[in-house]
């Protein structure tokens, strides 16, 4: 393969065709690099990106790509996807040239299929550094390449080299949301007209090294999209597809992040699961009444220089501080459900206590009241106005009490404080005394 | 020097009675809207929060005894214990709400200085608030929680409750500007005591009797009243039909008062519930025991006791119910009750039996009257020592058969 300044860079939409039916297309843009010349990746941000599609014709092909460099990795996770046929002696090779520079390559021998083309999107989300593609197609039994083709995968990417990899994460994740998939090339205006629908929180979770073995980083990113009127996502939005990642690629779900993700207490973030299943290229969850317009993905990436087993504890902590993180950020989402009864009864309280105020005949009362809230008097502005007030700071309290982690919730100040407070601390009321059978106790 | 002067006057066991004030209607105001701005200080602070509502304990751990010094009244009342209602305990927080719609309520009542029972806030409270208020328990819980919440009695808060007391016997009863009524000619029926206690202060009281009975049955009252037996021993008959209410309390107190020399005897079923009865007259309660204990009375048990069982043929004995022995249950663990008390209460439990008065009519329907003039008679003979129980002058001393 040649190089020179003014390549161009092409989206290539491949059709895998067998028997006169289009089994799959796939659309992928790569960014290319090489040794020698060519290697960085920067060489390639000048150049131009264009569309065009590949001729219609029929074609039946292998799809190979070549390898410089002799292998280092194999990842044995592409078998599995590849339909086993004749002709199928697939695999992935990534090989590490340099610090700077990673080439993979994509040897397909067999018709595209859907889970490889996934495989080659949910890639991208990675966004390592310096990876590069080459991808060429070559007919089986037809000397020469069909096409060859270098691309640049996110030419407006504001993340520079030194970004941490979890950024790199939130990152992909984003885009791959935006972009449905990393199916489009831009994100998605139907679906998202401003990126602030999108809310991204992550996590990450570590273990030392130990004797047992060298450490393990878990890095977990969620995205959660508000879709009001979403025409692309009509249906599914009650799951969300879990990407794993192992040691910088693509892999299927492993048995200790099912488990994990299926023990954490989803009710305190407000979400119910209804089960959790293995699909064939990422996890599938299902939530209870999650509310129409949101859809939730998520992206685990597990790695750590030698080889080593995922470990659920450490699984499951990266996705709650990812979650924690998400609460933090976000006011109001991943209310846990007794947040969500709690604030149910703002609406009364607020209620009542507007009654109180608006009822009373102190207008000096009245005016401390409103100046505590921030309000003109309360008879000129009204008392829907008043509880509307009121109710907006009770939920602000509930909301940010519940981002607290239950040891360092304080106790809330008593109404009225006792002359001589002799208890150290009160108790709670208990509900199953109600002056029943005490002794001289009764109802009147 | 002031201060330290009316701290040092308290003594150590009064500073740990917890009461309810009773209070002027712009004076419940003025508390209901120290309610609001503290919890609306709290909740606009820097580091805003949602108050807990602290309300006096009314259990029997928080109970104690006081002992009269120059009285011979002993009373139960509360102590500085509490508890909290909190909005952010998911499965507590409607009762947190209640307290408040409550305290809505009763600011409007104040106000307008008007006065409602328990019924008609039930009403009211239903038809608004449904979500919230079910029941007339409910609603009464709440208010003894805004009794304790607040510290003010439930009079002042404008809520009344309805009274099952009644009066008969030697009592000219007169309000402001009305009739005297003669409970000795009111027939079987007896006077209908209010619930109104503004009411009860300002009746003119006028009597000449030596006695004040306290019933614990409808059915007894009704029996002695219909034998005119308080013209036979001057007397005054009263009754509450089974547990006091406030308002009889309250006027049986103020019976007391004004005719001090007047020995108050009781006649109960000899069973847990009955005793009980007789305490919640004597000692006051725990439920409303923030004002319970002002109404409490020198009153003396008469019948029925231990000893008069022999009376009762053994047919008439009825096993204790489970109630029964639950209410045995509390009043043991109760630090007022006396030993004498506490005897007979084990004697109860022991024997697993009760027997209520009616069973004395086995022995003819004026047994009762005339056990009742035995004890009389006896009385001012001997002149007795006033302890707690006139001293082997119950029923079975009085057979004079």
């Amino acid at each position: 393969m040649t190089r020179t300044q003014d390549i161009s860079i092409e989206t290539v939409s491949f059709r895998s065709v067998i028997n006169g039916s289009v089994v799959a297309t796939l659309k992928i843009a790569f960014e290319v690099s090489d040794t020698g010349t060519g290697s960085c990746l920067e060489e390639f941000q000048d150049l131009k990106y264009n569309r065009e599609g590949i001729g219609t014709e029929k074609w039946d092909g292998l799809l190979s790509i070549k390898t410089t460099v002799a292998l280092k990795y194999v990842f044995p996770f592409l078998t599995p996807l590849m339909p086993c046929t004749q002709r199928s002696n697939a695999s992935f090779e990534r090989i590490s040239l340099s610090a700077d520079c990673l080439l993979f390559s994509l040897l397909f021998s067999s018709p595209l299929t859907e889970s490889a083309h996934l495989l080659v999107l949910q890639m991208l989300i990675l966004m390592i550094p310096c990876v590069a593609a080459e991808l060429v197609i070559k007919q089986e039994d037809s000397p020469g390449l069909l096409c060859e083709n270098i691309f640049l995968p996110n030419e407006c990417n504001p993340l520079n080299f030194s970004s941490s990899n979890v950024e790199r994460l939130k990152s992909g994740l984003e885009e791959y949301v935006l972009k449905h998939g990393n199916i489009l090339n831009n994100k998605c205006d139907s679906c998202f007209c401003s990126r602030k629908q999108l809310k991204i929180s992550s996590g990450v979770a570590c273990s030392m090294e130990s004797q047992r073995g060298p450490g393990l980083i878990v890095e977990t990113v969620i995205a959660i999209s508000e879709l009001a009127e979403s025409p692309c996502f009509r249906s599914c939005r009650n799951k969300t597809e879990v990407l794993h990642f192992k040691d910088f690629s693509p892999c299927s779900i492993p048995v200790a992040s099912l488990s994990a993700l299926t023990s954490i207490d989803w009710r305190s973030y407000g979400l119910t699961l209804r089960g959790g299943v293995d699909q064939v290229d990422h996890a599938l969850i299902e939530w209870e009444s999650l509310p129409p317009d949101l859809r939730i993905d998520m992206a685990i990436h597990c790695y750590r220089k030698c080889k080593h087993q995922p470990d659920r504890h450490l699984i499951k902590k990266a996705v709650k501080l990812a979650l924690d993180d998400f609460k933090g950020k976000y006011t109001g989402f991943l209310l846990s459900a007794h947040a969500v009864k709690v604030c149910s009864y703002a609406p009364d309280l607020a209620s009542s206590i507007a009654g109180i105020i608006l009822s009373s005949n102190d207008s000096e009362f009245q005016s401390k009241c409103a100046s505590l809230l921030g309000l003109m008097q309360p008879q000129e502005i009204g008392r829907q106005t008043v509880e509307d007030r009121i109710k907006g700071m009770i939920i602000t309290v509930i909301e940010t009490n519940d981002r607290k982690p239950e040891k360092i919730k304080e106790a809330a100040p008593l109404l009225f404080e006792d002359d001589h407070p002799q208890d150290p601390e009160p108790t709670p009321y208990s509900e199953d005394y109600e002056g029943g059978d005490d002794v001289f106790s009764f109802s009147e | 020097m002031e201060d330290l002067c009316n701290s040092s006057i308290k003594f150590f066991s009064d500073q740990q009675i917890r009461f309810a004030d009773i209070l002027l209607p712009h004076e419940v105001q003025a508390r209901i809207q120290v309610a609001v701005l503290n919890f609306l200080k709290v909740l606009s602070a820097p580091h805003p929060a949602i108050s807990n509502l602290p309300l006096v304990n009314r259990k029997s751990s928080n109970s104690r005894v006081s002992e009269g010094i120059l009285t011979d009244v002993s009373s139960t009342f509360l102590s500085h214990s509490f508890c909290t209602r909190s909005l952010m305990r998911a499965n507590a927080a409607k009762a947190f709400i209640r307290v408040w719609k409550v305290m809505e309520k009763c600011l409007e009542i104040v106000i307008q200085e008007k006065r409602v029972t328990q019924r008609e806030l039930f009403y009211k409270l239903l038809c608004e608030s449904p979500d919230y208020f079910s029941s007339q328990l409910q609603v009464n819980r709440t208010i003894q929680d805004v009794v304790a919440l607040l510290r003010c009695s439930r009079y002042s808060l404008g809520i009344m409750a309805s009274s099952r007391g009644l009066v008969a016997g030697r009592i000219l009863l007169q309000e402001p500007n009305q009739e005297a009524v003669d409970c000795s000619a009111c027939g079987s029926s007896g006077y209908a005591i209010s619930g109104d206690l503004n009411l009860l202060e300002s009746l003119i009281m006028k009597t000449d009797a030596r006695y004040i009975i306290v019933v614990e049955k409808h059915a007894i009252f009704q029996r002695l009243a219909e034998d005119h037996v308080f013209n036979q021993i001057p007397s005054i008959l009263l009754t509450a039909k089974g547990y006091p209410d406030i308002a009889t309390r309250f006027l049986l107190h103020r019976m007391s008062r004004a005719f001090p020399e007047l020995p108050i005897i009781a006649l109960v079923d000899w069973n847990p519930a009955g005793l009980g009865i007789l305490c919640s007259f004597k000692f006051g309660s725990i439920g409303m025991g923030l004002e319970a204990h002002r109404y409490a009375c020198n009153v003396k048990w008469v019948g029925l006791r231990g000893d008069d069982l022999q009376l009762i043929p053994q047919v008439c004995l009825a096993p204790l119910k489970p109630r029964d022995l639950q209410i045995a249950t509390s009043l043991f663990s109760s630090a007022i009750l006396q030993d004498n008390y506490r005897h007979e209460l084990e004697l109860m439990v022991q024997s697993g039996q009760r027997a209520d008065l009616e069973a004395l009519y086995s022995h003819g329907y004026d047994y009762l009257g005339v056990s009742l003039i035995s004890i009389a008679l006896s009385s001012l003979l001997h002149k007795a020592g006033e302890q707690d129980i006139i001293r082997g002058r119950h029923f079975s001393s009085a057979i004079c058969r």
